[in-house]
Formats: structure tokens, C-alpha cells, sequence
């Protein structure tokens, strides 16, 4: 059962961070340094980037990345052309610190006992970010970027996998 | 020094338009290529990309000096690719003045026609000394925006920067499909401004990115150069009359805003108006 709030998409938007590009700086230093010039997202071959909207306040024009329509593929194209500096220019996906995928094992078909390996099989980083364990469940490793793909293959209505961009810093660090 | 007689003549004489035509194709072709790159990039074209706030050439940068040094101030930091996109186009103001804004700026390019169009339907002449109104309150809107940009931790001059909201319009049109609430919405802020504010108030003292490009002014900047002893006009003379940025050539100092449009150079009709490098002649 998919409890609503009234107030969820507030919370999704004020409270928790929003997801960032590849390679995004700290999130006070990622908002100062960004010039909204529209680069990243012009190169993103699968339009994962998109300005962010009036409800994101001083954020609003920054890139973000909303992975239930499109997550971001780690084609790390973006990354070197930021021209500010708002985007370390990283090359390697494997050090990408977009966020962290989180399972509820209250929706999770999987935690449920019916088979679905979706996500795993989907995650761009394979066993070094999403395992199963030994009751075919999914197990997030450290290793995970946070790019969300988990996210938008999830099968459940409302996904049952769900990326949290870290407060602060780009990632976990 | 002038006459009804003469004064009547000098009108009716029509002005050259050698230099605004220039620069109406230049703005022209500003902003069909800012129209048409965000197309071509979807189509796959990835070696240019971007908007006035920073255009991408290759693995070359042009990032517009405004918006580079409110996202150092804000962002707290700067980035060797930060001042080596910056430089070239600094480079530019320096030598030949703030012709981005004149020139390049599209934004510029649609405040000038919202001008004239205003002044068709209720002309409203520039009074005498009307520049001398705006020099420190554009230094002084700079430093505010750049000083709440590092209250805030956002680069409010670039956010609120003319050139890049109107060619962001494209991309973000072509990219999402729809108009973007926010820069849709600070650009109809602005076209507000230009159509019922004062006339061109946006380029003349609130865009900081003509601010700022008119403080990077050094003596051997490209210049309008002015000799007396040539001038035959009134005390409202034709330059005055025809520049955009309402301004007398005349007796205007280096830094009251001049943008290097040659507008007054096209309409003076006594060739006491001149364009050159190196310091001006007769002006402070």
C-alpha cells in the first residue's frame, strides 16, 4: 500500500537534496559555482539533466537529475565540459558519489517472495554496487553512485528502490 | 556654433548606417546561432554547446566574466578552467571595449527594437546629461549583486544575466519540450522593464554583465574619439539623439557606459566623431 502526503513532493524538494550531474561539488559550493549556463545538460546524450524549477529556490536553473523520467547513465560526458568548475571533470563512473540507492523491504517484490532481480540486473555497476544476497534479495554496496537506474526500472507502482542524494557533499564523502 | 539653417540641413542630411548594419548582422547572426545550436545538438552535435554564459568551442571555453566572477565569490573557489575561459573573453573587452553588449548580446538586440518601437508610438528624447544619472548607481547595483551572491551562495549575476536567460530559452525549449518557469519568467521580468520602465534601463545600469564590462575600460581601449574642433551641433546634437545607451559622445569619460555600438559615429554628420585605439582625444 503507497501511503501519499500531502506535503511529499515539498519534502522530496526542500528537505532532501536534490540528485546532481556526475562529479558534482558539495552542494553549498555546487549551488555558488554553478552559472546555470545549460552545458551539462545540452551534452547529456538521454536528457537526464534538467533545470531545476522555482519550487528549488536559490537551486532553481541548476542542473538536477529526476531519475523516475530519465536517470543518468554514467556516459560521463558531462563532467569536463562544466566551465565553472561546479562539475569536477571525473572521468571514471566508479567515482561518481551521486547518491546511495535505498531498498524498502515493505514495497521490495523481492523482500516480498516474488522473484524480481530488475534492478540487479539493470545496475550500470553490477557486483560493485548491487548484489543479491542469499534469499535472492538486493543488497546495495557501497560501491553504488547513485544514478539512479535502479530507481526508474523498479517494477512497483510507487519504486521500492529509491536514491538518496547525500546531504552536503557530493555523495557519501 | 549652429544655426536654424544649419541645423535644419544636418537633419535633413540621412545618416550613414555603415556601422549599424554591421553590427545589426552581427547580432543577427548571435542570435540565430544561439536559436539554432540547441537543435543541432540533439541531433548528436556535441563540439558546440552552450549559452552566453559560456559557450563550449572543443575542449575550448568562452565563459562570460560576470558570471565567472560571481560563481568564484559565491561558489568560494576558482578553477584554472574557470580563468582560462574567462581570459579570452576579458581579452576582448579590453581591446575593443564592452561590445558584447552592443555586438554579441541578443538580449541587447530586442531592448534596442522594444526602444524604437516605443519611440515611434510616444518619443521620449534622452535629456541632457542622462548618462551622468546612472555611473555609480551601475557600480553600485554591481557590488550589491555580486555581495548577495555570496550571501546567499548563488551566482545572482550570472542567474540574472539577459544574454544567458535569452539564449537558455532555446535549449531548454528544444531539451524539455517547454517553456522553463524560472527563465521563462525572469526574461518576461525583464521584457516588462524594457517596455514599461525607463528607457533601456536594463543595459544602460542593472545588467551586470554590462557593468562589469565597462569597468574592464583601459586607456588604450577602443574608443570613440571626439574633435571639438570639427563639431557643429547643438546642445542636444544628433549623436546624443542617436545613441541607444543615451549618451553624448561628447563629454562622456570612459567609464559612463559607452558600449562601442558606432551609433553616434553613423549619425554625426560633421565626421568630428571617430573610432580608434588608444586613448580618446578631448575626453577625461
Amino acid at each position: 500500500m503507497v501511503r501519499f502526503s500531502r506535503f511529499a513532493w515539498l519534502r522530496a524538494r526542500l528537505v532532501a537534496p536534490p540528485l546532481r550531474p556526475p562529479g558534482a561539488r558539495p552542494e553549498r559550493e555546487f549551488t555558488g559555482l554553478c552559472i546555470r549556463c545549460g552545458r551539462c545538460a545540452a551534452v547529456c546524450p538521454y536528457r537526464s539533466l534538467v533545470p531545476a524549477g522555482w519550487e528549488y529556490g536559490r537551486h532553481a536553473g541548476t542542473p538536477v537529475v529526476l531519475p523516475r523520467s530519465v536517470p543518468c547513465y554514467l556516459c560521463m560526458e558531462c563532467p569536463p565540459v562544466c566551465p565553472s568548475g561546479a562539475l569536477d571533470p571525473i572521468t571514471d563512473k566508479r567515482a561518481v558519489r551521486m547518491g546511495l540507492a535505498e531498498v524498502n523491504p515493505n514495497t521490495c517484490y523481492a523482500f516480498l517472495g516474488i522473484l524480481c532481480r530488475t534492478c540487479v540486473d539493470e545496475c550500470p555497476l553490477g557486483e560493485a554496487a548491487l548484489i543479491q544476497d542469499g534469499q535472492l534479495r538486493p543488497v546495495v554496496l557501497p560501491g553504488c553512485v547513485g544514478c539512479g537506474v535502479c530507481e526508474k526500472v523498479c517494477p512497483t507502482l510507487e519504486p521500492a528502490i529509491v536514491v538518496r542524494a547525500a546531504r552536503g557533499a557530493c555523495g557519501r564523502e | 556654433m549652429s544655426s536654424p539653417v544649419l541645423l535644419a540641413e544636418l537633419r535633413s542630411s540621412a545618416p550613414r548606417r555603415t556601422w549599424t548594419r554591421w553590427r545589426r548582422l552581427c547580432q543577427a547572426l548571435v542570435a540565430l546561432f544561439y536559436l539554432l545550436l540547441p537543435w543541432l545538438n540533439s541531433l548528436g552535435f556535441r563540439p558546440l554547446a552552450g549559452t552566453l554564459a559560456s559557450l563550449k568551442i572543443g575542449s575550448f571555453d568562452l565563459t562570460e566574466p560576470a558570471a565567472g566572477l560571481a560563481a568564484a565569490l559565491a561558489g568560494g573557489r576558482v578553477s584554472a578552467v574557470l580563468l582560462l575561459g574567462v581570459a579570452p573573453v576579458v581579452g576582448l573587452a579590453l581591446l575593443a571595449g564592452p561590445v558584447f553588449c552592443s555586438w554579441v548580446c541578443p538580449w541587447g538586440l530586442l531592448s534596442e527594437g522594444v526602444d524604437r518601437l516605443r519611440q515611434r508610438l510616444r518619443p521620449r528624447p534622452w535629456r541632457e546629461r542622462e548618462w551622468v544619472r546612472l555611473r555609480t548607481g551601475r557600480w553600485t547595483i554591481l557590488a550589491g549583486v555580486l555581495l548577495l551572491g555570496v550571501l546567499v551562495a548563488m551566482p545572482v549575476a550570472a542567474v540574472i544575466s539577459a544574454p544567458r536567460l535569452i539564449t537558455s530559452l532555446p535549449l531548454e525549449v528544444v531539451y524539455l519540450g517547454i517553456l522553463s518557469p524560472v527563465t521563462g519568467g525572469l526574461l518576461l521580468a525583464l521584457l516588462a522593464l524594457e517596455v514599461f520602465g525607463p528607457r533601456r534601463l536594463w543595459c544602460r545600469a542593472l545588467c551586470p554583465v554590462g557593468a562589469l564590462a565597462n569597468l574592464l575600460r583601459i586607456p588604450t581601449t577602443l574608443a570613440v574619439r571626439f574633435a571639438p574642433e570639427r563639431c557643429l551641433c547643438p546642445r542636444l546634437p544628433l549623436c546624443h539623439i542617436h545613441c541607444p545607451w543615451g549618451i553624448d559622445p561628447r563629454h562622456a569619460g570612459r567609464y559612463d557606459g559607452c558600449s562601442n555600438c558606432l551609433a553616434c559615429v553613423d549619425g554625426c554628420p560633421s565626421g568630428a566623431l571617430t573610432v580608434g585605439l588608444g586613448s580618446p582625444v578631448g575626453r577625461r
